[in-house]
């Protein structure tokens, strides 16, 4: 069954204007998040992942800069046909302020990577959550949004006397379930969530996994969820999106990217976690360190770490492709997309599609070179 | 002997019953003094060439058992042997002597190196310290080869590069560097990698792995990530709350973990691969206050199998087999009492 897409980034570039030039931090991104699925938003630190999220809510500010595309977003309102629904999905970065006022928190909500700062250490949590309803539904009265404060707090498993507390008061679990608990405040239909449980202990952090599997059954959430972990998207994601230096390289079910990494940067990413299983062997990693975002290598940035690398490499960008699955089982959210020449006929020059024996042993010579060329 | 290391090579740096208290700094006069129990009774033994994980949460322990084995904390109680020698509290020299034995990594390689200062300063300091290099030529030397192990390349380049020129793969490299420069038999890291991104965190876990086979390294490895320890280290140490629960060769630990808390630990971590049946294990609580700990076991009040004497006392230590050992009553009341003198028992 295939639902409608709730969120449709299409194009979408941001660039930082730093003093010595123009830094393309997500360059031509597009992505499709289905209703009540969860994308997986992966890459590491200067992938242009944070950045997304906040251009998606358009909180990005200067000197960043919103260069082009469109961020379609259809909400629940229209689905239900309640609101026109001839109008169909609205670009969120050609909203008016007051406009976006109504949608941001009560359509799209954002959870911050550090609830530390996200939450202010001179407030109760629960005027924080009040101060949310208070200017978001000036209508409501008081004692309904007492209770929903109260609601809201248990609905994230925090004891609702908690209200009372001060972010120093509380574990680091507890302040990351309270900034949950307020970016549901308003029953948003799509939360963005970077790095929600970066921070956390493993335990804490599947807790607060486990509770929010359930709450988005229960609320029929979508969810953005933006982190470093692969392997942790694996488990919870529907579908994911690999990010390196601004671009995405492959976007696909968190199925078959298990099953069958396409990127070699996906693949490298995948063999870079030690499992806690199976049998014990050396691990390659991926050579070299990410580019740096001002000098980004021509062509495909990923060339100068990849094991594959060939001549076009250097020379063309090269673009997000669907390629067909081959395996009938993943049907639902089915198309693999990855941006790799090897997999684009018209530039592969006659070389087979890529092997996993082959990206493995790429990375084993690929390193050692890596290696001899330090020694050298 | 009590430590169970199933080599037969001897251990170089020993830890028993080490005992950490830290006292709270309080405002009220005659109010009772308080302590933050943050170690309770860890004994542990590193071998040349061989690697211990210390895998535990945060706020279980295990920096400040690192830090004691570094000496940057004096024990409560407890005996650090090195080399079988009891290190006492001692004078500056002596402690010089030690860290030219005993070296340390930081888990933040952004504030753990001087920005004001050039690589060839932090290298080249440890080096005069320790009396490795008396002139400005056989320092640049050392230097050089320093930056050659930890594969820095060309070493003549990353010499006169400052903290903010180099990644955080590059700084953590330096900082290990560093640490080689003493020319230590013990390295004690911190977390050395849970700053890095997702694709270098290999490559310097390899260079450490290396180390340690190429330069008989005995390591203390401390992760909150058990899939790594389990790739890095022979044995790995399960810490909760101060207290050390099991501990055994890696593999033994991490596929058969007997403590209820590894298991909790073990279902909790990320594993894409884990079969669909195999539900994570329900954890309830959190990590007590270390100021008024739980008695008795510290785990028990979270623990789904808890008994009256878990509240009462601390299980003692009961072997499993093949060096493989947990503090828990479930599997028997142990033999090595924590709270009483240590006994020995063969």
């Amino acid at each position: 069954m295939t639902r409608r897409p709730i969120l449709d980034v299409k194009h979408l570039c941001v660039d930082y204007l730093a003093e010595d030039g123009v830094v393309h931090a997500v360059d031509d991104v597009s992505l499709t998040l289905r209703r009540g699925e969860i994308l997986g938003l992966a890459g590491e630190s200067g992938s242009g992942k944070s950045t997304m999220a906040y251009a998606i809510t358009r909180l990005l500010r200067p000197p960043a800069e919103i260069t082009g595309g469109e961020v379609l977003y259809d909400g629940r309102a229209r689905a239900n046909g309640e609101m026109t629904p001839s109008v169909g999905p609205v670009d969120i970065l050609r909203l008016k302020p007051a406009q976006l006022r109504a949608v941001r928190w009560s359509e799209i909500a954002i959870v911050f990577q550090s609830a530390m700062n996200a939450l202010n250490p001179t407030m109760t949590v629960g005027t924080q959550v009040l101060d949310v309803l208070a200017t978001h539904r000036p209508e409501m009265p008081k004692p309904e949004r007492n209770a929903r404060a109260r609601a809201l707090f248990e609905m994230v498993g925090i004891a609702a006397e908690r209200l009372k507390s001060y972010p120093h008061e509380l574990s680091g679990g507890m302040r990351q379930r309270a900034t949950i608990a307020i970016a549901l405040a308003l029953s948003p239909e799509l939360i963005i969530m970077d790095e929600p449980t970066t921070a956390l202990d493993v335990v804490v952090q599947r807790e607060i996994l486990t509770e929010l599997m359930r709450l988005r059954e229960r609320l029929d959430l979508s969810i953005i969820f933006i982190t470093h972990d692969l392997s942790l998207l694996l488990e919870i994601a529907d579908t994911v999106a690999i990010m390196y230096a601004g671009r995405v390289v492959e976007s696909t079910s968190a199925h078959a990217l298990h099953r069958q990494p396409r990127h070699p940067y996906s693949f490298g990413m995948l063999h870079s976690f030690p499992s806690l299983r199976g049998e014990q062997r050396l691990m390659t990693g991926i050579p070299g360190s990410p580019p740096d975002l001002r000098a980004v290598p021509a062509g495909c940035a990923f060339h100068p770490r990849c094991p594959l690398v060939y001549a076009p490499c250097s020379q063309v960008v090269p673009a997000l492709m669907t390629m067909p699955t081959d395996s009938a089982a993943i049907t639902d959210s089915g198309e693999q997309s990855v941006a790799c020449h090897r997999y684009d006929p018209a530039r592969s020059e006659g070389k087979p599609l890529p092997t996993a024996t082959e990206m493995e042993d790429g990375y084993a010579t690929l390193s050692s070179a890596f290696q001899e060329a330090g020694k050298a | 002997m009590t430590m169970t290391t199933p080599s037969t090579a001897t251990p170089i740096l020993e830890a028993d019953h080490l005992r950490k208290h830290f006292p709270v700094r309080q405002f009220r006069p005659f109010a009772k003094p308080q302590v933050v129990h943050a170690v309770e009774d860890i004994s542990l033994a590193l071998v040349p060439g061989r690697a211990l994980a210390l895998v535990g949460e945060s706020g279980s322990g295990k920096t400040t058992v690192a830090r004691m084995l570094a000496r940057l904390y004096e024990p409560t109680a407890g005996v650090i042997r090195f080399r079988g020698r009891p290190v006492t509290a001692s004078r500056r020299a002596a402690l010089l002597e030690y860290r030219h034995h005993v070296q340390m990594v930081f888990q933040d390689p952004f504030s753990s190196l001087n920005p004001v200062h050039s690589v060839r300063y932090h290298l080249g300091r440890v080096l005069r310290l320790h009396g490795r290099a008396h002139t400005r030529d056989e320092e640049t030397a050392q230097i050089l080869a320093l930056l050659g192990k930890v594969s820095l390349t060309p070493a003549e380049q990353f010499i006169e590069k400052y903290p903010h020129q180099l990644s955080g793969g590059q700084r953590q490299r330096v900082s290990i560097a560093r640490a080689l420069a003493a020319g230590p038999e013990v390295l004690l890291a911190d977390e050395p990698v849970s700053m890095l991104d997702v694709s270098i965190r290999l490559g310097v876990l390899n260079l450490l792995l290396r180390l340690k086979r190429e330069e008989r390294l005995a390591v203390l490895f401390i992760t909150h990530d058990i899939a790594s320890a389990r790739y890095f280290a022979e044995e790995t140490l399960i810490m909760y709350a101060g207290q050390s629960v099991e501990s055994g060769p890696s593999d033994a630990v991490i596929q058969q973990p007997k403590h209820p808390y590894t298991q909790l630990l073990i279902s909790a971590a990320p594993d894409p691969d884990r079969p669909a049946t195999a539900k994570p294990l329900p954890a309830r609580g959190e990590i007590p206050s270390l100021v008024t700990p739980p008695t008795g076991c510290r785990f028990h009040p979270r623990c789904p199998h808890a008994m009256p004497v878990c509240r009462e006392r601390f299980p003692g230590r009961t072997e499993l087999g093949n060096g493989h050992w947990t503090h828990c009553f479930l599997y028997g009341e142990g033999n090595d009492a924590p709270e009483g003198p240590a006994t020995t028992h063969s």
